[in-house]
């Protein structure tokens, strides 16, 4: 089915950043909001899609924003990262959704609620650090790689499932010993994002030598898993494509019902 | 969202949040048909990955389950769940449960007839009464030995010592009604569960249509575990008179275990006996039994050997292989290369001992048994995804082999359903030794072909 080569393949075929990205991330890395917002509008469709993000509800601007500058100056730098990674991420869609149920609109009402979830996060521990605020990208981008390798073997995957309680992540390790979280973690090597932001995704699973980045994975992945509940994921199938333990975030539970107003 | 079947139960594990806006989003149309299609005697929610639930969750699943109850007549209910939980959908449905709980999913399993732990000794405690008594008698009749603690400090003290005990049963309460006759496979036997009064109802309750299935996969003996019947009315005398005399085509035999014939007539006794069935204290003496009634059958050729496959199957048959193939590849990760392809008696030529193997049966527009069979090393490579390890462990290899052939017999059904034909599949058989398997299919001709995985044979072979 899906072996190592498949990955290297797909890690391989990996579309570059567009360089209008790049500089753009490059201002922001400097706090040069303006230079920022002057060097993304270059791309129109980096901007159009900006411009989409910060207008969806969850984001809760009471006018509308229309142009790049005046983005960036609400969204704050981090946010501003963030939606720049979550463009490349756009990059990567499948024309065609086969495995999960998706389409372009939910998969960026995915993005807006799993970074608008994470802003308020961060904002409560308070972390100020745009590296991590990034980090959050990387959930969305493993549903996309596990998409992009399971599409042609959904049939097999669905059979394996319906007998055996695996999720696609268990099923993708225990063929080719990487999970989706190791190839987010290479994919967000190559994109050039910290290595807070790569320690942070494999905290999923094997604990960190940082405290801090251990305590943000949980937070991180309680997030991914309240989102993935919510009907219109389940529906897509998201539901069961990481296996969830609830141990893991057993000590964090409560605060985070509080802060996400959970009855 | 489907079942997973283990130990002949269904178990739906949903991750996360269950509320009332999200619950319903976990069923499709096609997972409730796929549902009420299973074969098994409870449907369990897990609640082990589930973080959060409140009402109105919780009730979207007792709805849907409460459906599948009545049309399948099987126990439902909620497992893996802790104290917080548990008090917790207590307090929604204050006393008026009316599905299971059982702490754990091993717990679940003690009240499933499948589940071959008998005389291992269960420590349990509820704080009622009736519930105490309800399980402990449940637990007894199906062989265990329950030692109740009447009081919570009485139990707490009891669990200090836990080695003493092989299981421990809390935070439980049994809701079981409207159960139908349970089946499982115990060596070469079909053992069917039935208990209280016996009347015109069994008919509806038994499946008769697998149990034809059965007679046609090569099961020869079918024991009914009498434990808990309480008395036999008339209208069930003839039906299982019947069952008999149709067995009997197929030199197959039928036993009840452990009858007690206090309150039937024993001229009943006597008029099943006379329609050739027989009478054990217990199923493991019919079991012993079974040996020379197996060794009989083989040695006799049924009607059933006459039987060619059907043109459908025929024409199916490059899907057939190809799913068997793809399923393997999937698996091992290795292509398959096809040698011959022949119709013939199935043709080993390895040596007992190097060889693993397994059998569907399927049934309904049309009826074939699927035959597979592997050498160690392919069956090991085979399994290691379900398994999640590499083991040398036979009977852990056989337990996956078993739910290999699950997979194709799955693969099957969904691609005949492709052709507006609607089957059924049979338990799956595995052969730890080669002999059996033979003896199984002997005289049987059929389509045979030998593939090839990296240097493997491995031998496809389907007849009727």
């Amino acid at each position: 089915m899906v072996d190592k080569n498949d990955i290297q393949e797909y890690i391989k075929h990996l579309p570059p950043t567009p360089e209008i990205l790049n500089q753009t991330l490059l201002y922001l890395n400097t706090n040069d909001l303006t230079k920022a917002a002057q060097t993304a509008k270059k791309d129109r469709a980096l901007s159009s899609y900006i411009k989409s993000l910060v207008n969806k509800p969850i984001y809760g601007f009471k006018s509308e924003i229309t142009n790049i500058a005046q983005a960036f100056s609400i969204l704050g730098i981090g946010l501003a990262k963030q939606s720049l990674y979550n463009y490349s991420l756009s990059l990567l869609l499948p024309d065609r959704w086969r495995v999960f149920t998706l389409n372009k609109a939910l998969f960026y009402d995915l993005q807006a609620s799993l970074s608008i979830g994470w802003h308020k996060i961060l904002q409560y521990l308070d972390v100020d650090d745009s590296d991590i605020e990034t980090a959050i990208i990387l959930a969305p981008a493993s549903v996309i790689i596990c998409e992009s390798l399971f599409q042609d073997h959904i049939q097999e995957v669905n059979l394996l499932k319906s007998s055996h309680n695996l999720s696609y992540n268990e099923i993708l390790y225990r063929l080719t010993s990487l999970d989706l979280f190791d190839i987010s973690a290479q994919i967000a090597k190559i994109w050039g994002m910290s290595k807070a932001s790569q320690e942070l995704i494999i905290a999923f699973k094997k604990a960190s030598a940082q405290p801090q980045i251990n305590i943000l994975a949980k937070w991180m992945y309680l997030l991914l898993f309240f989102e993935f509940s919510k009907s219109d994921f389940v529906e897509a199938g998201l539901n069961d494509f990481i296996e969830f333990k609830p141990d893991f975030v057993s000590d964090i539970y409560e605060e985070f019902a509080k802060l996400m107003d959970i009855t | 969202m489907r079942a997973v079947i283990k130990n002949n139960i269904g178990i739906f594990t949903p991750q996360g949040f269950l509320d009332g806006n999200n619950t319903q989003a976990f069923f499709t149309l096609d997972d409730i048909k796929a549902t009420e299609h299973l074969k098994v005697e409870m449907l369990l929610v897990s609640l082990k990955k589930v973080i959060f639930f409140n009402k109105n969750g919780i009730d979207t699943f007792v709805q849907f389950l409460l459906k599948m109850r009545l049309k399948n007549h099987v126990i439902i209910g909620f497992c893996d769940y802790d104290d917080k939980k548990y008090i917790a959908i207590n307090s929604f449905y204050q006393d008026k449960l009316t599905f299971s709980l059982f702490k754990t999913f091993e717990i679940a399993s003690l009240f499933c007839s499948s589940f071959n732990a008998k005389t291992k000794t269960v420590l349990l405690y509820h704080e009622d009464p009736s519930q105490r008594s309800a399980m402990a008698i449940e637990l007894f009749e199906r062989g265990y030995n329950p030692i109740i603690s009447q009081t919570e400090d009485d139990f707490k003290q009891k669990q200090k010592n836990d080695a003493k005990y092989d299981f421990i049963i809390e935070d439980t309460y049994l809701n079981i009604l409207g159960q139908r006759i349970a089946t499982k496979v115990k060596g070469n036997a079909i053992i069917y569960t039935i208990s209280g009064f016996l009347d015109a109802e069994i008919i509806e309750n038994f499946d008769i249509t697998y149990h034809n299935s059965s007679l046609h996969v090569g099961f020869r003996l079918f024991i009914f575990d009498a434990y808990k019947v309480i008395s036999i009315n008339i209208h069930a005398l003839r039906f299982f008179t019947k069952l008999s005399t149709s067995a009997a085509e197929y030199d197959a035999v039928i036993c009840f275990a452990g009858m007690s014939f206090e309150k039937t007539p024993i001229k009943f006794q006597e008029e099943l006996e006379d329609s050739g069935i027989l009478f054990f204290d217990s199923i493991d003496i019919a079991l012993k039994e079974n040996q020379e009634v197996v060794k009989l059958s083989r040695s006799t050729v049924s009607k059933s050997a006459k039987r060619s496959l059907s043109r459908v199957v025929v024409q199916r048959l490059p899907e057939f292989i190809n799913a068997v193939i793809t399923t393997v590849e999937m698996m091992t990760n290795i292509k398959a290369v096809k040698k011959s392809a022949n119709i013939q008696p199935i043709t080993i030529d390895k040596h007992e001992g190097e060889l693993l193997s397994s059998s569907i049966g399927f049934y309904g527009a049309v009826d074939g048994i699927l035959v597979l069979v592997f050498p160690i090393n392919l069956a090991k490579k085979s399994c290691e995804l379900l398994i999640g390890e590499n083991t040398d462990n036979v009977d852990d290899i056989l337990d996956a082999l078993a739910e290999f052939v699950n997979i194709i017999g799955g693969r099957i059904k969904t691609l005949l359903r492709d052709y507006d034909l609607d089957i059924d599949i049979t338990l799956p058989r595995t052969y730890a030794n080669i002999t059996n398997l033979k003896s199984a299919v002997e005289n049987k001709k059929g389509v045979q072909v030998d593939l090839s995985f990296e240097n493997s044979d491995f031998i496809f072979f389907l007849t009727r």
